[in-house]
């Protein structure tokens, strides 16, 4: 576990994440006070990222539960192989017609067969599924629950039970209790709003875009590789499209494709022709291209003006 | 701490937030593990405890800085006036607050407390007294402006005011006869001065700041609500545009609302062909049952908008209402009209909604200072736009009926409805004009599924709620 918040900031900074304070904060508060965290935000800012560097600056397994539309109790806890239940009745039927012999009636078959009953309903025929996994685990384990928000309402009632006591019951194994208590993160993209009760639980991070010196850190550290200038210049530029209304604002994700992008095209700075092409791998709706490409004339007139003048003043310097 | 904290979540929950029992509980057990000494630390441990929805967190910074730093800030600034005055740099006032010190030794010792934390700046304690006096005076009950200056008297007496003037004013009469340099004598006798003010000076902030705290919030809400009730017709330019921000919200609201309700009715009958497809690899024992998937129809919508001065706002709200909703419709297309009909539909495909509504009403696709002729427009969208209409489509019209005493031609309409779905007639009016003068109300409304009257805001939200329930 973590000792301070500062231990925070270094270990995530080891694994490559960037974290702010406050997110460093309850990322703390988590561990010490043994609550889930609910991150919200919009998309792109590293929610998800957020619950893997977590998992890997603990040396922690990290299981993951995707969420979506429809998702039940047999998709996230556990489910019983029927397929395997049934081969193994197949291939056992003589070891079964055995128990049954000498049965003098029908309810004594059935009765002989009930007796072996929990040969078919044990761990072994169980197909855990994240959740179960999570709270089995022989090792402390970080559970990410992904885009909770698409998950029915039902299921987020389920999740209840799960995440005030860590403890599960199969009806025909009984309660199976955590031996460690995993670190839970869910995510949210506020597609629809999150029950009170679940949001009790929880810890509540907004995450929302991070400022120019953030975000600047974040592309050189998870992009080496670009030129300076072109990093500055691209995150200058996005931070001024995310004030623009556009469908869908870019976030850290696409900061970074792009200045990946770029860099693959040993492009070292916006005001070249080749940068309106690539356009589209930070905003994603035609609409949006057309006002993004607004945005970077504008700034390329702007920056050009800039070194006009100061190539003028160098110039009646030379004079 | 405890109280402290149970105070702010009551704060809390007066300006809007839902802070439950368990949630205070956290954020101290939280405040715990983060300590008080990190101004940052502890902000973030309650944000995190007892702020669950983004759209609250900035009331909950506002009111953190208020509650947590508000008095301290308030005496710092004050004693940083004092400083400012006597136009002292830090270093200068710090050796003058010794030189204060000693004076204060020598002939300060029948000073009261408070009077003596004043004087040698000691704000943490002064802070202590202050809230004291303010949790005996109930100045948390505080409501209106008005009663500002009956709790800063209460304030003031409590702590004893009165007292500390007289005990300064004596001071002052002793300096007159200590022996300390002229220069320094007239400092020390501003200093007093200045300081007495100061304290009065807090009060009254202090005063005003806990009756702020009690209506951020409040104020926004009642704002809101107001601009729901107020009819389309008197909004002012100002009004306008909180507006918009108002329908983007209950367009939201809406979105999130019919969303959940399309999941919730999604499993229809038994589908047996596909139940045993799938359990074939169950040797056909039916262990998974599957359910056909029930087809919810989005309805298709024929938005046909007044926009003629007396309704125009209405119908500006109206579109971009309907747009801002686009997909849960599978189509939309839209007509304004005043006597002249002309469809809209691409203008706001192409535009933002903003720019499409002034695009559409500035008078380029039809002459917008016509007089109104409904039965004009009807008889044209009859003749030129009837395809657009087919039976899973509904109609809403949008429009006072004021006719100018025109041929009203209900037949169209009639007509209309025989291959909607739906029509609905959407009056911003108020129902008890409706047929009097030149209304043709009484016409148009038996060729109508549904009329409803529409002049605000939360109207309007009603109409579009059912409209999307299909």
């Amino acid at each position: 576990m973590f000792s301070s918040i500062e231990d925070v900031i270094e270990r995530f900074a080891k694994n490559n994440y960037i974290a702010s304070r406050r997110i460093a904060t309850v990322v703390y508060l988590a561990s010490e006070m043994r609550k889930p965290i609910l991150v919200e935000g919009p998309a792109g800012v590293g929610k998800t990222d957020l619950a893997k560097v977590l998992a890997a600056s603990l040396g922690f397994d990290m299981i993951r539960l995707q969420c979506y539309e429809g998702l039940d109790e047999g998709k996230a806890l556990y489910e019983w192989e029927y397929a395997k239940q049934l081969l193994y009745t197949q291939i056992l039927k003589d070891k079964i017609s055995e128990v049954l012999v000498g049965a003098r009636s029908l309810t004594e078959a059935v009765d002989r067969i009930a007796a072996q009953d929990e040969v078919f309903f044990s761990e072994r025929f169980v197909l855990p599924r994240p959740l179960l996994k999570a709270i089995s685990s022989e090792q402390p384990s970080v559970l990410l629950i992904d885009e909770i928000d698409k998950a029915d309402a039902e299921f987020e009632a389920f999740l209840l039970e799960l995440l005030s006591d860590f403890q599960v019951t199969v009806p025909e194994l009984g309660t199976i209790k955590a031996k460690h208590i995993p670190l839970v993160v869910l995510t949210s993209n506020n597609a629809r709003e999150m029950s009170d009760a679940l949001k009790r639980r929880c810890l509540h991070l907004y995450i929302d875009f991070p400022d120019r010196v953030q975000e600047l850190a974040i592309v050189k550290l998870k992009v080496p590789e670009a030129a300076a200038k072109l990093a500055e210049e691209v995150v200058t530029v996005v931070q001024s499209l995310r004030k623009l209304d556009l469908k869908k604002t870019p976030g850290i994700s696409e900061t970074l494709d792009w200045v990946k992008a770029l860099t693959l095209l040993n492009v070292n700075s916006l005001d070249q022709e080749l940068v309106t092409e690539t356009l589209d791998t930070i905003v994603k709706y035609e609409g949006d291209v057309r006002k993004a490409q607004e945005e970077l004339k504008d700034y390329v007139r702007r920056v050009r003006a800039r070194r006009g003048t100061e190539a003028g003043s160098d110039k009646d310097f030379l004079n | 701490m405890q109280e402290k904290l149970v105070e702010f979540a009551n704060l809390l929950r007066e300006n809007g937030v839902r802070v439950s029992l368990a949630e205070t509980l956290d954020a101290f057990s939280a405040s715990k593990v983060t300590g008080l000494a990190e101004r940052d630390a502890f902000r973030t441990a309650l944000r995190a405890t007892m702020v669950k929805r983004a759209s609250e967190l900035p009331v909950f910074e506002e009111l953190f800085d208020i509650y947590f730093s508000g008095l301290g800030e308030i005496i710092k600034q004050a004693s940083q006036a004092v400083q400012n005055a006597l136009s002292m740099s830090d270093q200068e006032f710090q050796k003058f607050l010794d030189q204060v010190e000693k004076m204060l030794q020598k002939e300060g010792k029948n000073l009261s407390e408070l009077a003596k934390q004043l004087l040698q700046n000691k704000s943490g304690e002064m802070e202590r007294k202050i809230r004291e006096a303010a949790r005996a005076v109930k100045l948390n009950g505080i409501e209106r402006t008005i009663e500002e200056n009956y709790f800063a008297r209460a304030l003031a007496r409590q702590l004893g005011l009165d007292k500390i003037e007289a005990e300064i004013k004596q001071l002052r009469e002793q300096l007159e006869k200590m022996d300390i340099g002229a220069e320094l004598k007239a400092k020390m006798e501003e200093y007093l001065e200045r300081r007495l003010k100061a304290l009065d000076d807090i009060i009254r902030r202090y005063v005003r700041m806990e009756r702020e705290k009690r209506d951020i919030k409040q104020k926004e809400d009642q704002r809101l609500n107001q601009i729901g009730e107020k009819s389309f017709y008197y909004l002012s330019e100002e009004e306008l545009k909180k507006m918009n921000e108002a329908v983007t919200r209950l367009a939201q609201r809406l979105k999130n609302v019919i969303t959940v309700r399309r999941k919730r009715s999604k499993k229809g009958r038994f589908d047996i062909k596909r139940t045993l497809r799938q359990n074939l690899e169950y040797g056909g024992v039916p262990f998974k049952l599957r359910f056909e998937k029930r087809k919810k129809e989005k309805p298709q919508v024929v938005i046909l908008c007044d926009v003629s001065d007396s309704v125009r706002n209405a119908s500006r709200f109206m579109l971009q209402f309907v747009y801002s909703l686009q997909d849960l419709y599978s189509r939309v297309r839209s007509f304004i009209f005043v006597a002249d009909i002309g469809e809209v539909t691409e203008c706001f495909r192409n535009n933002d909604a903003k720019e499409a509504l002034d695009v559409a009403l500035k008078g380029d696709i039809i002459n917008v200072y016509a007089h109104s002729n409904f039965g004009y427009a009807f008889r044209n969208f009859v003749t030129d736009h009837l395809g657009a209409v087919n039976k899973r489509t509904t109609v809403i019209v949008l429009g006072d009926a004021r006719n100018n005493y025109n041929l009203p031609h209900e037949w169209c309409l009639r007509e209309i409805r025989q291959r909607a779905k739906k029509v609905i007639w959407l009056n911003p009016e108020s129902r008890n004009t409706w047929g009097f003068g030149d209304s043709e109300m009484d016409r148009y409304a038996p060729h109508c599924d549904l009329v409803e009257e529409c002049r605000n805001l939360n109207q309007l939200y009603r109409v579009v709620d059912r409209l999307v329930a299909g």
